[in-house]
């Protein structure tokens, strides 16, 4: 007997999305059931650039699906579709979907690496990705994306982004001409940000990372002025000092409707080159144990590793250099749990919008 | 007294004419501004000042016939109004919008 179609729709109706709360016939996730003979082949659109191999959603579904009738076989693909958290019109870059905000309390906590290597790993994935050095007042991300000085080009007036490693990115340091040190009064801030985000030819993209400068300053208040932003993600060190300092650039962010999607701990612990053995200098779990306590999400720890450093000032951020290493390892967790923080944020928004009406004028007006 | 985030997050923002700003918030409450009351609220640099939190502007010099001719919105966490005296500097920032609702506070305009 034929294997129906139906059936198996109906079956996966079971499996449940725990991350939107639904099952996945129900949330459209089914795109094609492809029959031949008792084989199936089952295609998933999923809001994440992969689905990690811990998570159990591709068992799932083969086993309600085998539980069909005459069904022998069953090959489960996913395609990603990364969901977009879009606000009003004017309040996005046009074909990006999703713009998050890396952020630090203090300096040299590697911000700028931990943005680097995310969006390497995000593009090794698959996704289309953005990333926009915003640290006006020392930009590094040229260095680690091996693209130290660059003349850009235009297009239609707007700006070429730099391509490396997979990565369209823009440095707010372009801007800027030669060697000389930037001394900006906030309204140039102002204009770079706008610059290096509004006026760059992004095309299509997934997600557009911003590397910001340490803190809370001008170059927040106008990211969060000129774009409504998926969220933002705090990189901290165990130290107690750099948190208490991370917690504020939290508080801004939350002040200005930013939702944090989740806290990142670097320099979690030594990786000895020599001997690999881990020595947690700084102490360790200090951010974990933060999170938790303010409920937002832990997305991960990268451990203070010279081969990060090394590749980073090579210009071939680790992940791509070393995709086996623990570092990469590291950071190809925190990815997965970040894409997924994302895609939940953006499924469940409702956005904003400004409607027009004529008014409605009261009774006593009326001739 | 803590806000609730219900109380601060607007569900639908309606510009009614020139004359009338109405939003409905997630807690289910609606507010509706005159925009000669959301003028005389700026919270801009030029109309209060930025140290002493003094008020610079004028409320009662704000023209009975002013209008609001633009509403937009300022990233994900505020709006910005265009109004017919030129000013469009204040950034209305939701929980602002809350706090200066009309009805909710005895003392400010309740109608125009």
């Amino acid at each position: 007997m034929a294997v129906d179609e139906k059936k198996i729709r109906e079956a996966l109706g079971q499996v449940q999305y725990p991350d939107f709360r639904k099952d996945i016939t129900s949330l459209g996730m089914v795109e094609s059931i492809v029959l031949s003979g008792s084989q199936v082949e089952i295609t998933l659109k999923i809001p994440t650039p992969r689905i990690p191999s811990t998570e159990t959603l591709r068992a799932q579904v083969i086993q309600v699906a085998e539980e069909v009738a005459d069904v022998t076989s069953v090959v489960v693909r996913f395609k990603p579709e990364i969901p977009a958290w879009t606000s009003t019109d004017k309040t996005g870059v046009p074909g990006v979907k999703n713009i998050v905000a890396i952020g630090s309390g203090k300096g040299g906590v590697g911000k700028s690496t931990i943005a680097a290597n995310l969006a390497v790993g995000l593009a090794k994935l698959g996704a289309r990705v953005g990333l926009v050095d915003g640290d006006v007042y020392g930009p590094s991300i040229p260095i680690m994306m091996g693209r130290r000085s660059e003349e850009l080009k235009q297009r239609d007036g707007k700006i070429i982004p730099i391509e490396a490693h997979g990565v369209k990115f823009m440095s707010m340091g372009f801007l800027a001409q030669g060697e000389q040190p930037l001394i900006w009064r906030g309204p140039m801030a102002h204009r770079a940000v706008q610059e290096s985000l509004m006026n760059v030819d992004w095309g299509e993209l997934d997600y557009l990372l911003v590397d910001m400068p340490p803190g809370t300053g001008d170059v927040h208040l106008t990211l969060v002025q000129t774009v409504a932003l998926v969220g933002a993600v705090i990189i901290s060190t165990p130290q107690d000092v750099g948190l208490t300092i991370s917690m504020k650039t939290l508080k801004m962010f939350e002040q200005t409707n930013v939702k944090t999607l989740g806290l990142i701990e670097n320099m979690s612990y030594h990786l000895c080159s020599h001997c690999g053995e881990r020595e947690e200098i700084f102490g360790h779990g200090m951010v974990a144990r933060e999170a938790a306590k303010m409920k937002i999400p832990f997305l991960g720890e990268i451990p203070l590793d010279v081969t990060i450093r090394r590749h980073a000032d090579e210009g071939t951020p680790v992940i791509s250099a070393q995709p086996e290493a623990p570092a990469s390892r590291g950071y190809m967790k925190i990815i997965d749990r970040l894409a997924k923080e994302i895609s939940i944020r953006a499924h469940f928004h409702k956005p904003l919008t400004i409607v027009e009406e004529p008014e409605t004028k009261p009774q006593s007006f009326s001739v | 007294m803590p806000v609730h985030p219900a109380q601060v997050t607007p569900a639908a923002i309606t510009k009614k004419g020139n004359r009338h700003l109405e939003i409905s918030w997630e807690d289910g409450h609606v507010s509706r501004y005159s925009f000669r009351h959301l003028r005389q609220k700026c919270p801009c640099a030029g109309c209060i000042d930025e140290w002493s939190n003094e008020k610079i502007l004028a409320e009662d010099k704000v023209p009975l016939d002013l209008e609001g001719l633009k509403v937009e919105a300022v990233g994900g966490y505020a709006l910005s109004f265009g109004f017919t005296d030129q000013h469009n500097t204040g950034i209305y920032h939701f929980g602002y919008l809350r706090e200066i609702c009309p009805c909710c506070h005895s003392g400010t305009n309740k109608e125009d």
